[in-house]
């Protein structure tokens, strides 16, 4: 591809310098934000194939490119608009997951409400790991 | 835009250029699908950058790459991949129809015991349709079966 940087190190003039190990490991690869309500659709993503709608407040994150194996990390979080209160809330639990290296289930649910799943407005996950 | 040519190119990569370059495609198809008695309807959803990728061609590989890697990660000694390569150096599948791009997420994102034998049985296990004959509202999710009357 054109523009290619061939490099181990950045270094700043006065910051110090980082090995570009951390950017390669450390960046996400992949993320989705979409609408958990309603008809689900991604809002925006990276190397996400699609979504599953397994029920309230239960779905999937597929990737295009897997991870090399099911262990790669995620990160979960949303929020709802209630309608009643017009209360943002957050919705910071995840009651559901499971994994393997090319999908990632996501179950979503309000604390201590002791309700099995909540349909977020917003559901967001993020996923870092070693690519296949 | 002329996608570049990219076999050989990490499949990370290409969906990096697609996601700068290409503008993401909503599409209003769904699958909705049944593969427990003991579950409800799921519904597939096509990602907007995905779907942008499928259209424009030459980036995604071919989806029998996934089934090998699946094939991989079922076996019981499996610890990571090692024929990811697959992913980056098969020659990509060429620019595909909205149709075909759900055929492919089809093959790809739904059970094998599911698309494969979607019509055998008393009632299909799989439909796919238009978002606006999904229920617009949630009352009861956890419920939703594919209608009997697609039996017919």
């Amino acid at each position: 591809m054109a523009g290619k940087i061939i490099a181990d190190t950045l270094e700043h003039s006065t910051a110090g310098s980082v090995t570009t190990d951390y950017v390669v490991n450390g960046s996400a690869k992949a993320w989705v934000n979409f609408n958990g309500s309603g008809t689900i659709a991604a809002r925006n993503s990276l190397n996400t194939s699609g979504l599953v709608d397994n029920g309230t407040g239960d779905y999937n994150q597929n990737f295009t490119n897997s991870f090399s194996a099911a262990d790669f990390a995620f990160v979960m979080g949303g929020k709802f608009d209630s309608g009643a209160s017009n209360l943002t809330q957050p919705i910071t639990n995840h009651y559901r997951t499971t994994q393997t290296s090319s999908t990632v289930r996501i179950g979503m649910q309000v604390p201590n409400t002791g309700a099995d799943g909540f349909d977020g407005d917003t559901v967001t996950s993020i996923n870092h790991g070693d690519l296949a | 835009m002329q996608t570049p040519s990219f076999q050989g190119t990490h499949l990370f990569d290409r969906l990096c250029w697609a996601k700068e370059n290409l503008d993401g495609v909503q599409s209003d198809y769904r699958v909705v699908y049944e593969n427990s008695i003991d579950e409800c309807a799921k519904i597939l959803v096509p990602d907007p950058n995905w779907m942008a990728c499928a259209l424009q061609g030459g980036i995604l590989p071919p989806v029998w790459v996934y089934h090998e890697l699946a094939k991989d990660e079922a076996q019981p000694d499996f610890k990571k991949h090692t024929r990811g390569y697959l992913l980056h150096t098969t020659e990509p599948m060429p620019a595909m129809t909205e149709e075909e791009a759900i055929e492919y997420l089809i093959m790809k994102d739904v059970p094998q015991s599911v698309w494969q034998t979607w019509d055998e049985g008393n009632r299909p296990k799989m439909v796919i349709c238009k978002k606006e004959q999904l229920p617009q509202q949630r009352t009861w999710r956890n419920a939703w079966r594919i209608s009997d009357e697609l039996a017919a």
